[in-house]
Order: C-alpha cells, then sequence, then structure tokens
C-alpha cells in the first residue's frame, strides 16, 4: 500500500484553491499550441520585419550583417528561456506585468506592465501603418489614380475595423486567422529566399559572416537593431488562460518562435549579403534589396508576391499586439490596477470586450492624429517602432529581473536559470542605450518620443502607487487551479484569501 | 484536455516514467504543499532534476502548484493512473485449489474478493457463473453480499447486514439484484482477525434463505483461505 494508492482511495482535503480562477470569463482553454504560435510569431511579424531587418542592420554594421543577426537571436533566446521560467509554473494573462509583479512586487510590476502596454500599444500601431503603407502602395501600382493620404486613412480605418471585430468574436478566430494569414506571409517570403539563394549559386560563408573585418561596435549596434525584429515572441505569454495546457504550450510557443524567426532572418541576411556580393553592389545603399534582388536574379513578378506577402504580415502583427495588448489591459481590470470595467469580459465570446473598448480608440486614433499633422507614413513607422522596442526591451529587463528573485521565493531557483536571466538583463541594459545612442546619432526624434511616453509612464505608475496600497493587494492575479481539478480540493470560501 | 496526445513514450524513457511515479508518491506522503526542495530531499533527487520532473507533472496536470505557486497538490488527474497501478490481483495456487474445491461442492457461483484499502477488490470471480457487475461492485458495496462484509467491517453496514453477521457470522443479499436470485459471504481474517476480504456464493436464491450447507462449505473455505492470501 503505497501513499499515492492512498491518496487516491482517501484523498484529504485541500482547502487551498478556489472555486474559480480570478481571471474567469474568457474563453478557457480554447485554443492549441498552434494558434498560441501563432499569436507570438504574428506578433513578431518575421514577414514583414525579415525584408526590412536586413537592409537596417546592413546600415550600421555593413561587414557583419549575418553575425549581428545570430547575436540577437542568441540574446532573444536567453530571455525567451527566462520568460519561459514563469510561463511554465503560472497561467497568466498579463505577460511580463504579472510575472514581474510575482518576482518583485507591485512598484516593478507596475513598470513592467507600463512598458509592456506601450510595446504592444506602439507595435500595434505600427503594424496598422505599415500594413496600410503596404497595402497603399500595391493598390497604387495596380490602379495608379488610388495612391494619396485619402487612401492611406481609409486602409487604415479599414483595418482598425477589421482587428476590432475579429477581437470581439473571439480568440479562436482571431488566433486562427493570424495562423493562417502568418503562415502564408512566412511561406511566400521564405519561398522567394530559397529561389534567390538558388539562383544566387555557391556562397562563401567567411566572406557572408564577415570574419574578414571584424569592428565589435559595429557588431554590437547591427545587433541591438536586429533585436527589434524578434520583440513580440514573448506575447503567447498573454494566452495563459486561453490556451490548451498553458503551462506546455506557452513555453513552447515562445521559443519556438524565436527559433523560427532566427532561421528567416538568417535566410534573409543570407540571400542578401550573398545576393549583393555577387551582383557587386552594395546592400547597405539599396532603396529595397529584396525586389533590387529578385528583379536582378529575373524574379521581378515576385517583388508583388513579396509586398503582399508583406502587407498580410503586418496585418496578422496588428492582431496578434492587440490580442496581447488586450489581455494585459484585462488583466489589470480585475487586479483592481484599472477600474473594474477593464476586466470586463463578453458572455458570449468570451473575449475581453472592456480592454478592446479601452484600446481601440488609442491604437487607432493615434495613427490616424500622427498622419493628419503631417507626419510622413515612414516616419511615423519609425517613431512607433522605436517606442515600442524599447517599451519591450525595459519590460524584458525587468522580467529578467524578477525571475531568480521569483524562483529563490518558491524555492527552485537554479545556477543555470540565474546565469541566464541575469546575462540577459545586462546584454538588455546595454543594448536599450545602445539603441538610442544610435538612434540619436541619426538625427532621430524618437529617442525625445520615448522620453516622453517613459517620463508619463513613470507618472502614471508613480500616481497608482500613492492612489492607495491596499487595491493593489491583487496585482499579479493569474488562472490558479480550481479546487475541482485538485484530488480531495475543496473550494475555500470567498473573503479567505485571493479572489 | 488537450487538442493531441501528449508526448509520447518510448522504450528509453521507463526511468523517466518511474522518477514521475516516485514525484507523485513523494507528494501523496508529504501532503498538498509540500515544496519543490522539500520533494527533492524527500527523494534524494538532484533538485534540477526534481524541478524539471515537478514542471513537467503540472503541465501534464497531475500536479498542482498552490496559489502561492511555491507548493504541489495532487490533481484530480492522478486518479486516471490509479486504474494502470492496481494491477489484476491474482491468487496463490494453494488458494486456487481451495476454490476449486467450494466450487465443486457448491453448485452455484464461488468469487474470492479482497478488501483493498477500504474498497473491494475482485481477486477471482467464477468463470462459469460471472459476478452481475463488477464494477458497480466497487462503487456501490452495500448493494453486494461481498460488499456488505466489509462495511460490516468498517462499521457502516445498515442494520439488516449487521443482524445477518450477528446470526450468521455471513451477509446475504435475497433477490434484491436479480429476482430468484440470492448471494452469501463470508469473511476472510487475518492473523488479528481482521478481514482481508470475503470468499462468497451466488445462485438460486433458497440456498440464501437458508444459507447452512453454503456456509457448512464456506466457512472451511475461508478459514483455509486465510493464510493462503494474508
Amino acid at each position: 500500500m503505497t501513499a499515492l494508492e492512498r491518496a487516491i482511495a482517501r484523498p484529504d482535503p485541500v482547502h487551498d484553491f478556489g472555486a474559480r480562477s480570478p481571471l474567469y470569463g474568457l474563453d478557457r482553454r480554447s485554443v492549441g499550441f498552434f494558434d498560441v504560435l501563432a499569436q507570438s510569431v504574428a506578433a513578431v511579424a518575421p514577414a514583414a520585419a525579415a525584408t526590412t531587418v536586413v537592409l537596417l542592420v546592413a546600415g550600421v554594421s555593413p561587414s557583419a550583417t549575418v553575425l549581428s543577426i545570430v547575436l540577437a537571436a542568441v540574446l532573444s533566446l536567453l530571455v525567451a528561456r527566462t520568460i519561459s521560467q514563469f510561463a511554465r509554473r503560472l497561467a497568466a494573462a498579463g505577460s511580463t506585468y504579472t510575472y514581474t509583479a510575482r518576482g518583485l512586487g507591485r512598484g516593478a510590476g507596475l513598470a513592467a506592465g507600463a512598458a509592456i502596454l506601450v510595446g504592444y500599444g506602439a507595435i500595434a500601431m505600427f503594424a496598422l501603418l505599415g500594413g496600410a503603407y503596404y497595402v497603399t502602395f500595391l493598390l497604387e501600382s495596380a490602379w495608379p489614380a488610388m495612391g494619396g493620404p485619402g487612401t492611406l486613412a481609409a486602409v487604415l480605418a479599414a483595418e482598425a475595423a477589421f482587428v476590432a471585430v475579429v477581437l470581439v468574436r473571439g480568440i479562436r478566430i482571431s488566433s486562427r486567422i493570424a495562423l493562417v494569414v502568418e503562415a502564408i506571409s512566412v511561406a511566400l517570403i521564405a519561398v522567394l529566399l530559397v529561389v534567390l539563394l538558388a539562383r544566387i549559386g555557391p556562397i562563401d560563408p567567411a566572406q557572408v559572416l564577415g570574419l574578414g573585418a571584424f569592428d565589435p561596435a559595429a557588431l554590437a549596434a547591427g545587433s541591438v537593431i536586429a533585436l527589434t525584429a524578434f520583440v513580440g515572441f514573448e506575447s503567447a505569454s498573454t494566452l495563459g488562460v486561453e490556451a490548451r495546457a498553458p503551462l506546455r504550450n506557452v513555453p513552447r510557443a515562445i521559443v519556438w518562435t524565436v527559433i523560427l524567426s532566427g532561421g528567416l532572418y538568417l535566410l534573409a541576411a543570407v540571400a542578401q549579403v550573398a545576393g549583393f556580393d555577387a551582383i557587386g553592389a552594395p546592400l547597405e545603399s539599396s532603396a529595397s534589396p529584396i525586389n533590387q534582388l529578385a528583379a536582378a536574379y529575373g524574379l521581378g513578378g515576385w517583388g508583388v508576391v513579396a509586398d503582399i506577402g508583406i502587407a498580410a504580415s503586418f496585418l496578422a502583427c496588428a492582431i496578434g499586439s492587440t490580442t496581447a495588448l488586450t489581455r494585459v489591459l484585462f488583466t489589470m481590470g480585475r487586479d483592481g490596477v484599472l477600474a473594474a470595467p477593464a476586466g470586463r469580459a463578453h458572455p458570449r465570446f468570451g473575449t475581453p470586450i472592456g480592454a478592446v473598448a479601452l484600446a481601440f480608440p488609442v491604437i487607432s486614433g493615434v495613427p490616424f492624429l500622427l498622419l493628419m499633422s503631417g507626419f510622413d507614413i515612414r516616419d511615423a513607422m519609425h517613431v512607433t517602432i522605436a517606442v515600442g522596442g524599447a517599451g519591450y526591451i525595459v519590460a524584458y529587463i525587468l522580467v529578467c529581473v524578477a525571475a531568480p528573485v521569483f524562483l529563490r521565493r518558491i524555492g527552485e531557483v537554479t545556477l543555470g536559470a540565474t546565469v541566464e536571466a541575469s546575462v540577459s538583463a545586462a546584454v538588455l541594459t546595454g543594448a536599450l542605450v545602445a539603441f538610442f545612442a544610435v538612434d540619436a546619432a541619426s538625427g532621430s526624434v524618437a529617442v525625445w518620443v520615448v522620453l516622453a511616453v517613459a517620463a508619463l509612464a513613470v507618472v502614471g505608475v508613480l500616481l497608482r502607487l500613492r492612489g492607495g496600497t491596499p487595491s493593489l493587494e491583487r496585482i499579479g492575479s493569474y488562472d490558479e487551479p480550481v479546487a475541482s481539478q485538485v484530488l480531495g480540493g475543496v473550494a475555500r470560501r470567498a473573503g479567505s484569501g485571493g479572489d | 484536455m488537450t487538442d493531441r496526445p501528449g508526448p509520447t513514450l518510448t522504450a528509453r524513457q521507463p526511468k523517466a516514467v518511474h522518477s514521475a511515479l516516485t514525484v507523485l508518491e513523494a507528494v501523496a506522503h508529504l501532503g498538498a504543499g509540500a515544496t519543490a526542495r522539500e520533494i527533492s530531499l524527500e527523494l534524494g533527487l538532484p533538485r534540477a532534476t526534481a524541478y524539471r520532473l515537478l514542471n513537467l507533472l503540472v503541465q501534464d496536470e497531475y500536479l498542482m502548484r498552490t496559489p502561492d505557486l511555491a507548493g504541489f497538490a495532487l490533481g484530480a488527474k492522478v486518479v486516471q493512473l490509479a486504474a494502470v497501478a492496481a494491477g489484476p490481483a491474482r491468487l496463490t495456487s494453494a488458494a486456487r485449489g481451495v476454490v476449486a474445491e467450494a466450487r465443486t461442492a457448491l453448485r452455484g457461483g464461488v468469487h474470492v474478493v479482497f478488501f483493498v484499502d477500504g474498497r473491494v477488490r475482485v481477486a477471482d470471480a467464477d468463470p462459469d457463473f460471472p459476478l452481475s457487475d463488477e464494477v458497480r461492485l466497487a462503487r456501490e458495496p452495500e448493494r453486494f453480499a461481498l460488499g456488505r462484509l466489509l462495511l460490516v467491517e468498517q462499521g457502516s453496514a445498515a442494520a439488516p447486514s449487521r443482524q445477518d453477521f450477528a446470526e450468521l457470522g455471513a451477509t446475504r443479499q435475497l433477490g434484491e439484484l436479480v429476482p430468484g436470485y440470492g448471494c452469501v459471504a463470508v469473511p476472510i481474517r487475518d492473523a488479528s482477525g481482521r478481514f482481508v476480504g470475503a470468499v462468497g456464493f451466488s445462485g438460486a436464491r433458497h440456498r440464501a434463505d437458508e444459507p447452512s450447507q453454503v456456509l457448512s462449505v464456506l466457512e472451511p473455505a475461508a478459514a483455509s483461505l486465510g493464510p493462503l492470501v494474508v
């Protein structure tokens, strides 16, 4: 007679668990691994990034473009593994906000929450702008009369309306659309790149890796730019409630997003570096390297295919970023950080409609205002991605600092996890500083916009902290197991702790 | 719960399965709220290994983390393991000889059950006169003569069963499951007199109404089974 057999036959009552999760109301355990993966991949938008980031990296690090991307991938993988330490242990909808609060407490949790909201919000705006830019570009090339700011604004409005409808209708639909759109766009770009590589012929690894002229400063700057192409990989961690087997699927999706995006970027970088070497032109001064290469290798028609893929990728990115944004806002509503309506769920669709109503005016309004106030769309995209990238990196730094503290608190700290988290936090901090040094050196206004947004966030967090500590007691709530899932579980009475 | 099967088992992983079961065993032993450190100490496993096993078991919901995330409790899903873990109980050949003799002496079904941790587990059902419902016997012991003995032992039997046992040293079921059929059961005792199981007869109801002939076979059989099955 073993203890396990005895426990099964005559379970002792366990009173630690509640009758329902604090995050009740969402469509619980409804999407599988590939939909969760699609969420993260969509937020990264690798198809769009693969075509743009290589050019940006080549601009600052022409000799070590490929190596910069490899370094950024390694750093992202370390951060992904650190975030997985949380994702393996708690099913949350608040991503880095909930995780940081669990490790470092209220102040840092709110800071990470503000940072990741800025990240998801700004990237959602960036994706809406990018989608509008590419769709307008495609329309214009088919019907030249269609160009101009009017079309741009109309496409922007149509995109925002589509994303809003999809988000309200439910996670099954939104994640499936993201999955299909993202799979198509990644496949289009990957096929184009592979065909290009095949036409380019044999490549010289030493030449592609830039081992001849090694420049550490350029390599660092290039890696920082490349890092912005990876951010968003953690957004599967906002589906902790809605994913099936979340403690397995969410961490797996986070790590695989980094691997898949890294693979695609590497393919893109090798194809472009080798391709421009072969045709004897400088990559960093090309306006549209993929199109130029496609034309040079007799694949002119493929340029349009790539553009369609990129436009689709932006749309999926808008869905993914907004999904993540609304889940974090929803969690804050339930935590008592925001007013209760933010935590409202749709009774039938199980979607966080309170958060959707809160988020949409901002993420669709700001791009409109930017365009109306005479910003060039590419400048607007640059500013939004810089703000978003900064938000993500700040949130990553905080969550990496929080991880070892959290693991120690629950008594599961290991040397490996501590080293990974500490290295990630240190390198990310360096990267953040380098990012703005690079950006400011290029004469961009982005750094000032970021500082202004950061100041606003700091003021918001401080006001909330002063507003009353008791109301922040529930910060860090997650999708706790309920009593019925526990052997011998007897639901604790409401009010006797927790929710 | 999952949309696809979990990790599949290969022939190289039996050790991992063994470790996983010992972890569950440790949580059962330590009780709900045991921490990862306590579990790794209890098992003498390296900490990193223990944490990895714990996280895998939590992913599959065999374990649940307590709301403070530091402790573990058995998940309701471990009940599924019980069916796998409880292998078929088998009688020794000496015991089977005793049962075979009883079957020859009584024209009717003779069944042997064990009482394992408060439940009836069938050890040897008569192949010629099958038990009416083995699952129900485990779930609703109060409906069967064999189960009523268990309840007598536990002190929770209904008054008629207690009276039967006081008068006959046996429990009966008289046409309550199938009209015209009845059952008689006598306890198999260990050296201290505790019931470790029962041997039962099922057959025509009149032989249970007037059980002296049946008891004259069952009682010696139960007495000789005692030392053979404990």
